[in-house]
């Protein structure tokens, strides 16, 4: 179904424009884009070519000058320091449970609010986005005060709790607006069979719904791995904490280390880039599964 | 279904990763000092010897980030997750803050009875004690610091010796040396003054026309601002930017990117505090480099370093009290010194590292003459950005002296009157 949107989609702008009639706007286009790629890239070339710098390299040379010689010291000390395999490890964990506890919840939340029709479903909408948009900062202490009650402070599972639902108001409004528009006539042809809700669901609602789900896991996978205040609080012992967090080692008090800092943001940034490129076409359909409404 | 498994799979994991610690006896202590500053090197042999010492405990170190303690220190100390010792940053914001709320143990007792006060003296406990409301100066001690730390101006020897000049040993003599290098075409003063070192340096010209009666004032948060030594700073910074002392665009210029200038070998002066020393031993390989005090009559910018503090929760405070004096002892005050360092107690001539031995000397100098005249920005909450983004628009020329003296006589005065 989605996959049918897809294509027509894609075949729209072949259509319209005629390329080969506007020759130096084509160029043009080129050029801002390249432009705009290299901006882009620019970031991810500091962070490379000063991890690969030796300090008294970087000190007499500055940050943009090339390396004069290949130095991996700053990496493999930041990997030493921050335990960086274990970090990995626990933001994996944290991330992967998120977006599969997530997802399940946005689910069935826009089950209800999408198929179910229940009423006031724009208010619940409208409460469950409020969620979001609240700065975490203001929502710190009564977090920490009900983890240290329930003894999940210094737990990841507290963290886990924390955004599986507050990504789920997200993925609840997403999930509900693809669902409002899900063709009846299947649904009923369902329930003819003589299917139950809880059949609808996962035999005919979610094969179809595969897609958006992904999306919507791949983007909470992501959220939650470059989440950074509620871990910080919330994971006080470094066996627990993530990723995010360990970058802060680079930074002390009144003194930073650039190569050091250069080696995290690469390590830092290097799983979310992999994830990226391997889920790069789910993403894509993301964009179309907000189009389709 | 296969998805429900799975989060129940992930689920169990964390649990179990969760409960892993819980030991009979074990000893938690925690530093946010990065690994390789003189902080870092010490403290990491003297755990050793503190292991070595206590076989039947467990210690468990962890390095902490200063985000991380200052973002929720007052959270981890009210929770069971507190360390038995850690490193605190000093002052009213935290250290104080944390005090007032009942969240550490007093140091009253272990002061006399580790026998710390026959190495530290009463100027240097300034910032351990905290008052009822967590005010430094007065109250019980809550914390020590076993280091020091100060602003001073870092050199460029061979730059110096090439241009044929001495080590200024006053205002005027600073500025004869900033004629000689910009007369030889070299931008002599690494400044960053969208950063900390620019407030430092402001401080350090004010500081030469303060007296005991002023800087007790200033600190203590005492009388309405007299702005004369800042008006004084003020006017010479932008004399120093109309001059070409000061390259123009500073205005813009973080602390890395000007100590970059002088670790480079661009600019042959850079004022700031000794937290670079570590990082200025090991990368300046091509040129000798020293340190010289902005002169000042008597106060210089500096402090005692961060204090070890031992929570409420810990449940070994005796060997938080081992660990601090072990700290104190000649032994890691020496090692510290030779790691380059400030230590508090060293004596400078069992140092061998020349930077370190310094160092101690020169903090040994200000501490003895009680001419520690702490940071500019601490009597008033909040007056570190005030002061950055003052000291950039001084440097920019949207301030004139006046408007500059007058906009931190204001913040000051607000602050003072509604104490």
């Amino acid at each position: 179904m989605a996959d049918t949107t897809l294509t027509s989609v894609a075949a729209v702008p072949h259509a319209v424009h005629d390329y080969r009639r506007h020759g130096t706007g084509r160029w043009f286009v080129l050029a801002l884009l390249s432009f705009l790629l290299l901006l882009v890239l620019f970031p991810f070339f500091l962070a490379l070519s000063n991890s690969v710098k030796s300090s008294v390299d970087y000190a007499m040379n500055g940050p943009l000058s090339l390396p004069t010689a290949l130095d991996f010291s700053a990496l493999v000390k930041f990997w030493n320091l921050a335990d960086f395999s274990r970090k990995l490890l626990n933001s994996a964990i944290i991330s992967l449970a998120v977006a599969v506890v997530g997802v399940t919840i946005s689910l069935l939340n826009a089950y209800a609010i999408g198929i179910g029709k229940v009423r006031g479903s724009r208010v619940i909408l409208v409460v469950l986005l409020l969620g979001i948009m609240v700065p975490q900062e203001s929502i710190i202490y009564p977090l920490y005060y009900m983890a240290k009650a329930t003894g999940l402070y210094d737990t990841q599972l507290a963290v886990i709790i924390i955004f599986a639902v507050i990504q789920s108001a997200f993925g609840t409004y997403l999930l509900s607006s693809v669902l409002s528009s899900f063709p009846r006539e299947i649904i009923e042809a369902a329930e003819m069979d003589g299917a139950n809700r809880w059949q609808i669901l996962w035999q005919v609602v979610v094969p179809v719904l595969r897609p958006s789900l992904m999306v919507v896991g791949t983007f909470f996978f992501i959220w939650t791995w470059n989440e950074f205040l509620i871990p910080l609080v919330m994971l006080v012992s470094n066996n627990n904490q993530t990723v995010s967090v360990a970058m802060g080692l680079t930074r002390g008090q009144n003194m930073s280390d650039p190569t050091l800092q250069a080696a995290a943001s690469l390590l830092g940034m290097a799983p979310t880039l992999i994830f990226f490129l391997i889920f790069q076409r789910t993403l894509t359909r993301g964009v179309v599964v907000g189009a389709v409404k | 279904m296969k998805l429900s498994t799975l989060a129940m799979a992930i689920g169990a994991v964390v649990l179990t990763s969760g409960l892993a610690y819980a030991q009979e006896n074990t000893f938690n202590i925690w530093w946010f000092e990065d690994a390789a500053s003189a902080q870092g090197i010490t403290w990491t042999k003297a755990l050793e010897e503190f292991k070595a010492s206590n076989p039947d405990v467990t210690v468990n170190f962890e390095q902490k980030t200063f985000a991380q303690l200052q973002a929720s220190g007052s959270m981890i100390l009210n929770s069971d997750q507190a360390p038995d010792v850690l490193e605190y940053n000093k002052g009213n914001a935290t250290a104080g803050l944390v005090a007032s709320q009942g969240l550490l143990q007093s140091l009253d007792d272990a002061y006399t009875g580790q026998g710390w006060d026959k190495i530290l003296n009463e100027g240097q406990l300034t910032l351990s004690r905290y008052d009822d409301l967590g005010v430094y100066g007065s109250g019980s001690i809550w914390g020590i610091s076993t280091y020091g730390e100060y602003v001073s101006a870092f050199y460029n020897i061979d730059m110096f010796e090439k241009a044929g000049l001495k080590v200024p040993t006053t205002l005027e003599e600073l500025t004869a040396a900033f004629e000689a290098f910009k007369a030889a075409g070299i931008t002599p003063l690494a400044l960053g003054g969208a950063d900390t070192s620019g407030q430092h340096v402001l401080a350090s010209l004010a500081y030469t026309k303060a007296d005991d009666t002023w800087v007790q004032n200033y600190q203590g948060l005492k009388a309405p601002l007299d702005t004369a030594p800042y008006l004084f700073a003020a006017q010479t910074m932008i004399d120093w930017v109309a001059k070409g002392y000061v390259s123009k665009d500073s205005t813009g210029i973080k602390d890395p990117d000007a100590a970059l200038q002088f670790t480079s070998g661009q600019a042959p002066i850079y004022i700031s505090g000794t937290w670079n020393l570590g990082n200025f031993s090991s990368s300046i390989k091509d040129f000798k480099w020293g340190q010289f005090l902005v002169p000042t009559p008597k106060y210089s910018v500096g402090s005692t370093g961060n204090l070890w503090v031992v929570p409420k929760a810990s449940k070994n405070a005796e060997l938080a009290q081992q660990w601090i004096s072990l700290l104190l002892s000649p032994k890691y005050q020496t090692e510290q010194a030779n790691n380059g360092g400030v230590s508090i107690a060293a004596d400078p001539a069992t140092v061998t590292n020349p930077v370190g031995q310094n160092a101690a000397a020169v903090f040994k100098e200000i501490a003895d003459k009680q001419g520690l005249g702490f940071y500019p920005d601490w009597p008033v909450p909040g007056f570190y950005d005030v002061l950055i983004q003052k000291v950039a628009g001084l440097l920019q020329g949207t301030l004139t002296p006046d408007q500059f003296a007058g906009e931190l006589k204001q913040t000051y005065d607000d602050a003072q009157a509604n104490q």
